[in-house]
């Protein structure tokens, strides 16, 4: 029996003696990467893992900051967010508005090598029909493989603003082989056109993409630009880290074993701004801020408490706050200078006023009885939980009974769908502002507005806005919706907040865009 | 047990609000497609069926497809197994390790600076929060020194050096952190031993120092602590969430707390209950191992 204590004991000592001998093993310096502008390996860090690589079938932006890398569409949004031909050579729509003629790049090569053809396309099409998240390809009525690099759509109706919504990276039509034609959503071959293909994914851990040697550059353009352009791939290897924590992603740059974080924190960034071993990226017109409305229900039914809230608001004090720093004060449901920037239209009046005067006497006249007021927010997206704190401070200083009922985003979004038990609810709009107005208004519209009861107004400069023959008129009916959010108040405008992105000192030709474009991007000497 | 911890799961899934179609649909679903999606992964069943179907499966051994891993639930689970128990086990081994030698050190020099110092320690690593050593940890060794990762993971049979030295970190700041709870315990246990005659009647018969420690005092005082280990083990498995978080380790936590952010049900499900066996085995093997540590337990049988 005492030869067993001993034996323990003398495994306790090795196994200890093991240890130390390992943790001195351990301690060794990792090899750098080597430093040349063709080869080599980019590591990307990012917050969570891509729901699907099946680009088509998922509108999430941690998947499409891969995918965009790897596949890619007929039509893309350029640099100034004016949709280009990638790949296609062009479209000639017929003078009724109900048949487009798309003709295709030749000798474009898949990952698998096969060549892309109008059998490829039509089978993608068809299945975005199918599987595609978002009701982008909607007014097509039928895709027909007219040529062998030539595909015809015949649409339902006129819908003069389908080349933008068919060069939509929210869930992006992309291109396919025929032999994933009938895959469900989220189990193709992940074969596609682009200059990388992937290679592994590992959830909770990475996604490794290579670089694909047969990529078919698209010659007609000097460089690349916004999701198409000439495409070069310069790195061998590049691989999306999924790194939770931030502070640890952090750390991992300033180790050196993370090249680029596709999003920094703002006091780490402002940490390292002199840092000379980091480069720091700063995108303003990243997201809308806003707080949505319940026009349904409680005293947010009534359109002049819904007034006060507006007027009561220190939008400077919410997004500056909730953004940590990075933001802009706009009132304006379009980024300045954007194509469809209409100016302070409505806002002038009724954005960022902080007026507790006129707040007190809209609620004395709305009737309000202190009533709560229940703000739904989440603690997923750090930025709705902190706006959703400063808002229900600044409404309790004008005597606003004002609750915050803090859960997690899957909780919010079926709560919000509830016609009642909300008042209140802080959603930061990504790229529904990029993609422009129809975007935005599409979701405040229909047999579902965010604000939930609907208003016909709104409905029918919806309409106007989509039908719109030129961009000068849809403008103008933009100008119009603009005006009447600033009468309905079912959504409320905070501002605009900023993305911070970062790489190593050595990263050179990386630009921010709405995903980390890892082609034209290389490590200098 | 393992079939009121399913049952619980069940019920607690049931009464949460929202579930996976929100993650597939996004923010601007409208309920028609919310309806749509529920339809075909058959969550708008009633929670009776949905619950009579699973546990048929499982009599099968098959625990489900998850929503959206595109995987079966048991892929989904045992891929990340090796990395939560390398994690854990190897935090368990420098827990128990350290905690008991603190222990030892804190019984023997009763009182003195040794005993109030070891006790500190053992509190402190109690105290801190898990997550900000963690961080600590990764900042010193990771970015100012640069000797060890700042986080991810190698699989022990591709590279067994790259295995230590991406699992240094993590084990050490989850054994950290239940130290202290098997060192109190060790401290107790060994100063209640060490009182005794037949210690003493050692000593006085001139047996070595050492001897009388580790082969006499500890051998009787190890009950206690083979019991604070075993519930130590529990802790440490549910303390690598946190954990695998900081230093991006793909284990099974992260893995079950993604699936209730996003109300992956099957995975929730599946994982909890493999969880859970882990859970009920190293009990079983705790009360093993008291019968061969003590003859008592062993003839009481």
């Amino acid at each position: 029996m005492t030869m067993l204590g001993n034996k323990r004991l003398r495994s306790f000592l090795r196994t200890l003696t093991m240890t130390s001998v390992l943790a001195l093993a351990a301690v060794m310096p990792a090899g750098s990467a080597f430093a040349q502008v063709a080869g080599g390996e980019l590591v990307v860090a990012q917050g969570s893992n891509p729901p699907s690589l099946d680009a088509m079938a998922t509108s999430s932006g941690a998947s499409r900051n891969i995918n965009m890398n790897v596949y890619e569409a007929l039509y893309g949004f350029d640099e100034k967010i004016v949709p280009m031909p990638i790949l296609a050579e062009g479209v000639a729509i017929s003078d009724d508005g109900l048949t487009y003629v798309f003709t295709l790049r030749q000798g474009v090569k898949f990952h698998n090598g096969d060549v892309m053809t109008s059998a490829d396309v039509k089978a993608s099409l068809e299945r975005y029909l199918k599987v595609g998240a978002t009701p982008n390809l909607e007014p097509i009525e039928t895709v027909e493989a007219t040529g062998e690099y030539e595909v015809t759509l015949k649409m339902k109706r006129v819908t003069p603003t389908f080349l933008e919504s068919f060069s939509n990276p929210r869930s992006p039509a992309v291109i396919i082989p025929e032999e994933d034609a009938n895959a469900e959503a989220g189990k193709t071959s992940l074969v596609g056109t682009g200059p990388y293909k992937i290679t592994e994914y590992v959830p909770d851990s990475h996604v490794t993409l290579e670089k694909f040697a047969d990529y078919t550059q698209d010659t007609r353009y000097a460089g690349p630009d916004g999701f198409g352009g000439k495409k070069t791939a310069y790195f061998d290897k590049v691989t999306f880290r999924i790194m939770p924590e931030p502070g640890a992603q952090v750390a991992a740059l300033e180790a050196g074993e993370v090249d680029l974080l596709d999003q920094i924190p703002v006091p780490a960034a402002r940490r390292l701004q002199n840092d000379a071993n980091i480069k720091l990226y700063e995108n303003l017109e990243w997201a809308f801020g806003t707080l949505i409305l319940n026009a349904n229900d409680g005293p947010t039914a009534n359109i002049k408490f819904r007034e006060a809230v507006q007027v009561a608001l220190n939008m400077e004090e919410i997004v500056g706050i909730a953004s940590e720093g990075l933001f802009a004060p706009n009132g304006g449901w379009a980024y300045p200078g954007s194509p469809y920037d209409v100016g302070d239209i409505g806002a002038a009046d009724y954005y960022n006023k902080h007026d507790t005067e006129k707040a007190k006497a809209l609620l004395v006249e709305a009737g309000y009885n202190n009533e709560p007021f229940t703000i739904i927010t989440d603690n997923t997206i750090p930025f709705h939980g902190r706006s959703a704190v400063v808002i229900a401070e600044q409404l309790k200083a004008v005597g606003i009974n004002a609750v915050i009922n803090q859960v997690d985003f899957p909780t919010v979004l079926n709560l919000r769908m509830q016609d009642t038990g909300w008042n209140a609810w802080t959603l930061t709009m990504g790229i529904e502002p990029y993609l422009g107005p129809a975007a935005i208004v599409s979701t405040l519209t229909g047999t579902r507005p965010h604000f939930v009861a609907k208003d016909d107004q709104l409905e029918a400069l919806y309409t106007e806005l989509i039908s719109g023959a030129t961009q000068e008129d849809r403008k103008a009916t933009f100008a119009k919706i603009q005006k009447r959010l600033y009468e309905y108040f079912g959504v409320i405008k905070l501002g605009d907040t900023g993305q911070m992105q970062a790489s190593r000192g050595n990263i050179e030709g990386f630009k921010t865009f709405r995903f980390p474009r890892v082609y034209d991007v290389w490590r200098a000497n | 047990m393992l079939f009121v911890v399913s049952l619980m799961t069940f019920v607690i899934m049931w009464l949460v609000p929202g579930d996976v179609s929100a993650e597939i649909g996004g923010t601007d679903a409208t309920p028609e497609q919310i309806q749509q999606i529920r339809e075909q992964l058959g969550i708008d069943k009633p929670l009776l069926e949905r619950a009579v179907s699973w546990y048929g499966n499982l009599l099968r051994g098959d625990l489900g497809h998850s929503y959206l891993l595109n995987r079966s639930v048991v892929d989904a689970v045992l891929e990340r197994l090796p990395v939560t128990l390398s994690l854990a086990g190897l935090a368990l081994v420098l827990a128990t390790i350290m905690g008991t030698l603190l222990g030892i050190v804190a019984a023997v020099r009763h009182n003195s600076w040794l005993d109030q110092g070891s006790m500190v320690a053992a509190l402190v690593g109690l105290s801190i929060p898990d997550f900000w050593f963690g961080l600590v940890l990764i900042i010193l060794f990771g970015v100012t020194l640069g000797w060890l990762p700042t986080g991810g993971f190698v699989p022990i049979t591709e590279d067994f050096i790259g295995w230590v030295r991406y699992m240094t970190l993590p084990a050490l700041t989850l054994a950290f952190t239940q130290m202290g709870v098997i060192a109190r315990m060790t401290r107790s246990s060994m100063l209640d031993v060490l009182d005794q005659d037949f210690v003493r009647t050692a000593r006085a018969k001139g047996m070595r120092r050492g001897t009388v420690i580790f082969k006499h005092a500890l051998r009787n005082a190890l009950v206690p602590i083979v019991t604070v280990v075993g519930v130590t083990a529990g802790v440490l498995l549910s303390g690598a969430v946190v954990i695998e978080t900081v230093f991006s380790l793909p284990g099974v936590g992260r893995l079950i707390v993604g699936s209730i952010q996003r109300r992956d049900f099957p995975v929730i499900q599946g994982g909890l209950l493999v969880t859970a066996s882990i859970f009920v085995f190293v009990n079983i093997v705790v009360d093993m191992l008291y019968g061969w540590l003590d003859p008592r337990v062993r003839d009481e049988r």
